[in-house]
């Protein structure tokens, strides 16, 4: 277990001293993994990866519980540049790209802030050269105010920002949300390319749980604050639950039911049915 | 805020009530004799701080009203004060007017003031309104001076004291109770306007204005009735000091005042009627606390000429460190205390996890 | 002639005072009502360069210079760090209560009377004439050059410089510079330093001119119109709102009476407040977030 990059134990958020966010959180990332977290909204995903990241303090939350060990040390409650600082970079729901800068200097802040992860461990530096790689279309907008790009642009451009930091491991929250399919899929190809390219750790938390197992290696499933169902991609994919649940094919189809609903009502079946 | 939860209440009747318990009637009873009784043993000097102290509440609740609960900032509180103490005095010295119209007069130039100034500051926000009203201040100021030096008062402009059925007023005692009596109606006033759709209104507008709006309430006249309701109240407190310094002069109107009133509602604790009254009383007395200090420790002749100084940088401290540590002021620490003897002997712990 | 003179010496003066108010706002969102007094520090450490070390005019203005930088950045450091996370409106209260203690402090260790540093540090402070029968004092074209190098310095800091784009990254979005690895107190402090070394320069130019007691703050106070007309967010607007508010106040002193030029600046704000709130050169949408 020596490529063990994210390991979160057993890990509970409280806000504002009062309300229990998650509880008993245990999911863990090797190096050179994409992994995605599912569940709906509410379950606690958005949550578990600010936990991750170091932002849950900025909204009266702490971690009381539990560990989060990155590369070996436990980052619970450290402020989000320190997290960024020793390689965890995130890409939020909301706050994206900073829209009165430009296109490039958004890029740069990735660079100007410095020592972060890989290099500190001596790997390459990433420059903007290497970002165009992967969007070309952000080199064509380089000087572009980056309020006026489009969301699919506004993605690439954070993704790319992201990257810059030079992250061990990348967070992604909520890739496909407000974005066209064939945006989603572009970008989807992209993350796979740049976990390719560079090695880097993904941690992707979605709703859509298609594009997500599609492109991931395991997957864990949310529910209520807690794990309820991990695995291998491809075992998620095509495991029942899921497939009732989140693809919408099967018994429940057309109508959104939590997990815990679906596990209740195939458990009645077993014993009345 | 944590705090204990107080009595079941089991209908909205309940909810409105200003006086909840029995131990809160006592107390308030026990309260108002000592008010009633004081002038019986006070000496001149402590009537006047008395006196001072009512003035000070006035403006305080009305400032308490416009920042603490609609949360709207003003720097031109001793503008307003100004213009109501100036209507009067030039009332009184170019008509001859008697209280009955000068009172009225202050109070619907303050509304008329909070109107024009409210105006622009509506399509603004906090920092700019503050700003704006700023600009009320050093206007108000500017033509108070002009009127001065026009006219000669370059010291002031007398006002007699006022006079109803031939008695007039000046006897420190009467004063006493006549500010006494002042403060309760404003303080009732301030209290039933909360528990109004208004006072429901102007919270609404402070927690977060764009939901406000979408609850369907009018956030242009929220803030503009704060802000007229507010100025009206201040510069009749304006008018009443006026009448009981006997004299105005703009130069008591700085913007020192200012700070001290926005002091009064920071201390106190923004929010809270009782905060407004707690503050006034705080700062008013606070200079008389220093001195006494001073000289009962002796240093009072070693820094005779420094005291002005050392009120200020004291004070300044003061605020400081309640904004720093105790944001909700006085009336946070008494509901501290009065949960800590209502909950004795159990204490109130944090959940899991609290510190 | 001497009327251009005067007004472009007022003009760099609100210019030169207004950037610190700007810088503080862009920076951290909160409006600093400690101005006028910080630049008061300015003055009165330009003093007691002068009276207790007899330093000569060039080095005890670089000593007040980065000794007021230091004040800036132990205000943030001390005061305005622990009110991360508060609301904006309770920042702006502590820069009051903020503004109240120096005003305290300054009287306590410099006395309130009217003093003057350019007898302090022995600068002679002559009249040059600038051809014909305009005469403008040598501190009014200091004034005038440090607003010029100021801005120029500032443009550039901004626009080219690392800690410059971090600057503007955590104005914009702590959160996501705090994401890129950003820590927001770095380039919180600067701004205040640099607020405290722009506003301290002002002091001292003008305390050259006018001497230095309490009356200093209030030409903090009377800034707020520039920066308000200007745009709170907005440099260049800074500018134009100086040229702006001293013309208002030029002319009214001529051609209306001396006494309006207190009230002239306030006027004119409230002019621009009716036709266009956001100011001059200020962005829209930063309306909603004050």
């Amino acid at each position: 277990m020596s490529d063990l990059l994210l390991s979160v134990e057993q890990v509970e958020v409280v806000y504002h001293d009062v309300v229990t966010a998650v509880q008993g959180v245990n999911l863990t990332a090797r190096a050179g993994q994409i992994v995605c977290l599912l569940g709906s909204n509410g379950a606690g995903k958005t949550t578990t990866l600010r936990a991750i990241s170091g932002f849950i303090g900025l909204d009266h939350a702490r971690v009381t519980g539990g560990r989060i060990v990155f590369a070996g040390e436990d980052i619970a409650n450290a402020a989000p540049h320190i997290c960024a600082r020793a390689g965890i970079a995130l890409v939020a729901e909301r706050d994206k790209v900073f829209e009165q800068l430009s296109v490039r200097e958004n890029l740069e802040i990735g660079m100007v802030a410095g020592k972060t992860g890989s290099q500190a461990a001596g790997g390459d530096r990433l420059d903007l050269k290497g970002i165009y790689r992967f969007f070309p279309e952000l080199e064509r907008l380089t000087g572009r105010q980056a309020g006026f790009l489009s969301g699919g642009e506004r993605q690439m451009l954070a993704i790319g920002s992201a990257l810059l930091t030079s992250p061990r491991l990348l967070l992604i929250d909520e890739l496909s949300l407000g974005l066209a399919p064939v945006v989603v899929e572009r970008l989807a190809a992209a993350l796979t390319d740049i976990r390719d390219a560079l090695g880097i750790t993904i941690l992707l938390v979605e709703q859509n749980a298609n594009i997500a197992l599609s492109i991931a290696d395991y997957g864990f499933v949310m529910e209520n604050g807690r794990i309820v169902l991990d695995g291998d991609a491809g075992r998620l994919l095509a495991h029942g639950d899921i497939q009732e649940f989140y693809l919408g094919q099967g018994a429940a189809a057309g109508e959104r039911r939590s997990y815990r609903a679906v596990k209740q009502y195939a458990r009645k079946r077993r014993w009345y049915g | 805020m944590a705090r204990a939860s107080g009595y079941l209440k089991t209908g909205y009747g309940q909810q409105l009530v200003l006086v909840e318990t029995r131990m809160q009637w006592m107390l308030l009873a026990l309260l108002a004799a000592a008010l009633l009784a004081l002038p019986l043993f006070a000496s001149f000097f402590l009537l006047d701080l008395a006196g001072q102290i009512f003035l000070a509440v006035i403006g305080a609740v009305a400032l308490m009203l416009l920042t603490g609960i609609a949360g709207q900032v003003s720097l031109g509180h001793a503008g307003l004060l100004a213009a109501g103490a100036l209507v009067t005095g030039i009332l009184t010295q170019e008509a001859g007017a008697p209280f009955w119209i000068t009172l009225p007069a202050a109070t619907i130039a303050g509304a008329l003031l909070g109107l024009l100034f409210g105006l622009p500051s509506l399509r603004l926000k906090g920092l700019y309104l503050g700003i704006s009203t700023l600009a009320l201040h050093f206007i108000v100021v500017f033509l108070g001076q002009e009127y001065e030096t026009i006219r000669g008062f370059s010291t002031g402009i007398s006002v007699h004291p006022p006079r109803i059925f031939g008695w007039e007023l000046y006897d420190p005692a009467a004063w006493y109770y006549v500010l006494l009596a002042f403060d309760v109606v404003v303080v009732l006033f301030a209290l039933n306007l909360l528990r109004s759709r208004t006072g429901r209104a102007w919270r609404a507008v402070h927690e977060r204005d764009v939901v406000a709006e979408a609850l369907g309430v009018s956030v242009f006249r929220a803030k503009l009735s704060a802000f007229v309701i507010s100025s009206a109240l201040t510069a009749l407190a304006g008018a009443v000091f006026s009448y009981y310094r006997g004299f105005v002069s703009v130069e008591a109107f700085s913007l020192f005042v200012t700070i001290q009133y926005v002091a009064m509602v920071i201390i106190g604790g923004l929010g809270s009627i009782l905060g407004a009254i707690l503050g006034a009383i705080f700062v008013t007395m606070f200079p008389y606390a220093i001195e006494a200090a001073l000289e009962t420790t002796g240093l009072a002749a070693a820094l005779a000429g420094y005291v002005f100084a050392i009120n200020y940088a004291l004070f300044g401290l003061v605020m400081l460190a309640f904004l720093l540590f105790e944001p909700d002021g006085l009336a946070g620490i008494w509901r501290r205390l009065r949960d800590y003897f209502f909950l004795w002997p159990f204490r109130k712990t944090p959940l899991a996890g609290g510190e | 002639m001497q009327l251009l003179a005067n007004y472009l010496t007022l003009a760099a003066l609100y210019a030169l005072i207004a950037c610190g108010y700007v810088l503080v706002y862009r920076v951290s969102r909160v409006l600093t009502l400690a101005h006028g007094e910080v630049m008061m520090v300015g003055a009165y450490l330009l003093l007691t360069m002068g009276t207790l070390f007899h330093l000569p005019p060039l080095p005890a203005f670089i000593a007040a210079l980065l000794m007021s930088l230091v004040v800036g950045l132990a205000i943030y450091w001390m005061v305005m760090r622990r009110m991360a996370g508060e609301t904006v409106f309770a920042a702006v209260l502590v820069t009051i209560a903020l503004g109240i203690l120096l005003r305290g402090a300054m009287a306590l260790v410099w006395t309130p009377r009217l003093q003057y540093p350019a007898e302090a540090i022995a600068m002679e402070n002559p009249s040059v004439a600038l051809g014909g029968s305009v005469a403008v004092s040598q501190a009014s074209l200091l004034i005038i050059a440090s607003a010029v190098l100021v801005y120029g310095g500032l443009f550039l800091f901004f626009r080219h410089t690392t800690w410059g784009v971090r600057m503007r990254a955590v104005g914009e979005n702590p959160r996501l510079a705090a994401q890129r690895g950003i820590a927001p107190h770095g380039p919180l402090a600067l701004a205040w330093g640099i607020a405290a070394l722009t506003g301290g320069l002002a002091g001292m130019l003008l305390s050259i001119d006018t001497g230095i007691d309490e009356a200093m703050a209030i030409i903090g106070l009377k800034t707020f119109p520039v920066v308000l007309v200007g745009g709170l967010d907005s440099l260049s607007g800074a500018i134009i709102g100086a040229l702006v508010v001293a013309g208002a106040e030029i002319l009214a002193i001529y051609y209306v009476d001396p006494l309006v030029a207190d009230v002239a600046p306030f006027l004119v704000l409230l002019a621009i407040l009716m036709v266009r709130p956001w100011g001059l050169f200020g962005t829209r949408e930063e309306l909603d977030r004050v």
